[in-house]
């Protein structure tokens, strides 16, 4: 129960934690963007396209992260199911 | 800030000080983790009691973590990760104390965190790589490699921003809700607002350190 309940908390936090990391990707994207545009006068090609190349590089971060939160899950059950 | 009263906010204006509020409680926090670690490890003992016991219980949780996400390659940055946690940890606890604000709700606190985290995992992977470290940018097909370059180096751009800004969100956010809910209704109602302050605090110290040890990691290893 107590392992359970610690696994849930990490879990949460964890999960809770992987929307920013697309936002933020974005964010990053259209700033990147957003500032190119301004500097070389090309309204509005660079933000699209660094927007995006942004949203890829959110998706791929989320996909990382998720991939190897459920990896070290998966490696935690095996554990468990060696000891039973 | 949205605080009545701050005693180091009280001190810089005495003081006149030109430093932030969060520069004065981020070096409190310092000093009580020196002063904590100097009275743990004053008098080492083999059976260990009282307050020697208790650090000795933070750090082992800290380090079978650290063990446990990077691996026994990762044992190495087993320090930089327990003082984040630590300090972290600290910081989001002091805003408890009445007339205290924690500098993790300044979001100047966090890119300095971040930052360091970013630097460290970029280092590491050159140190353990070399110039091979290029290769975790640049994936598996040699002809998207460019495209894949730049993807990755935003990718990587997001990382520090997301982690300083998910940091401030959720302290800066518990302090407002705090603060809205203490002057509509002083008594009693702030109470659960507290209760979840606690768990907020350790969920985001928790969450810190194991991004950034994530992040580690993944300099670490092997491009793919």
């Amino acid at each position: 129960m107590g392992e359970d309940r610690r696994q849930l908390i990490r879990s949460l936090g964890f999960l809770s934690s992987v929307g920013i990391s697309l936002v933020a990707a974005c964010l990053i994207g259209l700033a990147l963007g957003y500032y190119l545009d301004k500097w070389l006068d090309t309204t509005p090609w660079m933000t699209l396209t660094w927007l995006g190349i942004g949203i890829i590089a959110g998706f791929r971060n989320v996909y990382i992260l998720t991939q190897r939160e459920l990896r070290r899950q998966k490696q935690e059950d095996d554990q468990d199911n060696n000891e039973s | 800030m949205t605080h009545p009263f701050l005693i180091f906010g009280w001190l810089k204006e005495e003081l006149h000080l030109h430093v932030g509020e969060h520069v004065l409680y981020t070096w409190l926090v310092m000093l009580i983790l020196i002063i904590l670690a100097l009275l743990a490890s004053r008098s080492i003992k083999q059976v260990p009691s009282g307050l020697q016991n208790l650090m000795e219980v933070v750090v082992e949780g800290i380090s079978n973590l650290a063990e446990e996400t990077m691996g026994s390659k990762g044992k190495a940055y087993f320090p930089l990760v327990a003082t984040l946690a630590l300090f972290i940890l600290v910081s989001n606890l002091i805003a408890l104390i009445p007339g205290f604000a924690p500098p993790t709700a300044n979001l100047n606190t966090n890119a300095a965190l971040a930052l360091t985290v970013f630097a460290m995992t970029h280092l590491v992977g050159l140190k353990e790589h070399g110039i091979k470290y290029l290769k975790h940018f640049m994936g598996p097909i040699w002809w998207l490699a460019p495209l894949i370059f730049v993807i990755e180096i935003v990718g990587h751009l997001a990382r520090p921003l997301s982690l300083s800004l998910r940091l401030f969100g959720n302290m800066y956010g518990h302090e407002i809700v705090l603060m809205i809910f203490l002057s509509l209704v002083p008594f009693l109602l702030p109470v659960p607002m507290m209760l979840m302050g606690v768990l907020v605090a350790f969920i985001q110290t928790f969450v810190f350190t194991l991004l950034a040890m994530i992040y580690i990691a993944g300099a670490l290893e092997e491009a793919h």
